[in-house]
């Protein structure tokens, strides 16, 4: 059976009750969608935070879903919108406590300044990860959400465009100019540490 | 030093699917132009690094299963107070309490009062009914008892016909055995002293007649002495 009649095959049974193949949808996927957050966030409390509101959202309109669409796609395009969700969210909460100046995601610091929230992840990981979290931060959510696209999840501008409904050439130069910045972030990082 | 080329021919280097003209001319405009060459390395350099992301692993958490859970639950059945099948058992228990108060009867009389189920009949004629029916078992019985005695003397008196049938067939069959081998003892002792007697008989035989021969002798050697004289 292949992943997709899988996937098409578990809903099928999460549709009539069956609790062992939701979990065993959302083990699926899980890591995926946490990895996009914490790279979309860069804090892993916000992270787990849009993975189970992503899951959330599927599990409330799994009935709706026709099969017409690779679950996979559909899955992370309810991840992407909640992402931009969130996003907005936490720039509201920010401007009303006053908090302009602070960095649009926090949680990177947080993430940052300790190592309490992966103790099992080796070092070498966790560095590596933080460091592309830093250079993510840098970048602003729209640029963020094309990089994450177009490089983590290898999406075509043409699908990023549909995805974000913008145009091609938007995607470009936003594109452009997001791997512009994490350029300056990234000889920062690594040619003058 | 910049190159007003920069951007546009960069944003094309990043796309899916370049066509061949554009493909050309950035691979040309990139074998001469210094500054785009370092831009689009550092780009390169820049991307490579954001793909050394290594995924991490999902804290543990419950997977909506306690949402799940609780929404596909099965529906409780009715146990409300006026739930049929509640009344059930109390209305049964109510109809068999009923019949049984119904066939109560009560006899009071000197001795004192009894208490019956069923039928209203007197307690003398239930007794004489009782007695008789207590009689006639007992006559049966009686008769049944007296017939397995006569069939187990029978039985009995058969049984030792043959047993009696059987011990003398045996004792004239031992005697008759015993007959046969003191006849057999008598004749070989017969036939062996008929033996001995023969015998016996020969060398009777056989000493007289070495007597006679020696008679002889004696006869021929006085014979022949007086012939001698």
């Amino acid at each position: 059976m292949s992943l997709i009649n899988e996937d098409e095959a578990l809903i099928a049974a999460a549709l009539n009750g069956s609790a062992y193949a939701w979990e065993k949808l959302v083990k699926r996927y899980e890591g995926k969608i946490y990895n996009q957050g914490l790279r979309l966030t860069g804090n892993p409390t916000d992270a787990m935070d849009l993975m189970q509101e992503v899951f959330l959202g599927v599990y409330r309109n799994l009935h709706r879903f026709r099969g017409d669409a690779k679950f996979s796609s559909w899955i992370f395009r309810i991840a992407h919108n909640k992402a931009i969700d969130l996003n907005r969210r936490k720039r509201l909460l920010s401007n009303q406590t006053s908090s302009l100046d602070q960095d649009e995601f926090s949680g990177f610091e947080a993430l940052a300044s300790g190592e309490k929230f992966e103790p099992e992840n080796r070092l070498n990981k966790q560095q590596q990860n933080r460091r592309v979290m830093k250079m993510l931060a840098e970048i602003p959510m729209d640029q963020r959400l094309i990089v994450e696209l177009k490089i983590f999840q290898s999406r075509t501008f043409d699908e990023i465009a549909q995805m974000q409904d913008i145009s091609v050439n938007t995607v470009k130069t936003r594109f452009y100019a997001a791997l512009k910045k994490l350029k300056v972030v990234s000889e920062e990082n690594y040619v003058l540490p | 030093m910049s190159c007003p080329k920069t951007q546009y021919l960069l944003q094309e280097y990043f796309s899916d699917e370049l066509a061949p003209l554009t493909r050309e001319e950035l691979d040309r405009h990139l074998e001469t132009c210094e500054f785009c060459n370092l831009e689009l390395e550092s780009l390169l350099f820049t991307q490579s690094n954001l793909q050394q992301w290594q995924d991490q692993r999902v804290p543990h958490w419950d997977r909506g299963l306690a949402l799940f859970r609780q929404d596909h639950r099965a529906p409780k059945p009715n146990a409300g107070f006026w739930s049929p099948w509640q009344w059930i058992p109390t209305a049964a228990s109510f109809a068999m309490l009923c019949l049984l108060l119904l066939n109560v009867n009560v006899v009071a009389n000197e001795a004192g009062f009894s208490l019956a189920f069923g039928s209203q009949s007197s307690t003398q004629e239930v007794t004489q009914e009782l007695q008789a029916q207590l009689d006639s078992l007992q006559a049966s019985q009686r008769d049944e008892m007296q017939q397995l005695v006569i069939r187990m003397e029978t039985r009995q008196d058969s049984n030792n016909i043959r047993l009696l049938q059987a011990v003398m067939d045996q004792s004239q069959r031992i005697t008759t055995e015993n007959f046969e081998t003191m006849y057999t003892y008598f004749e070989d002792q017969r036939l062996t002293d008929l033996q001995d007697m023969r015998s016996a008989y020969q060398q009777l035989v056989d000493s007289d007649y070495e007597t006679i021969r020696s008679l002889q002798q004696l006869v021929n050697y006085v014979g022949y002495a007086d012939v001698v004289r």
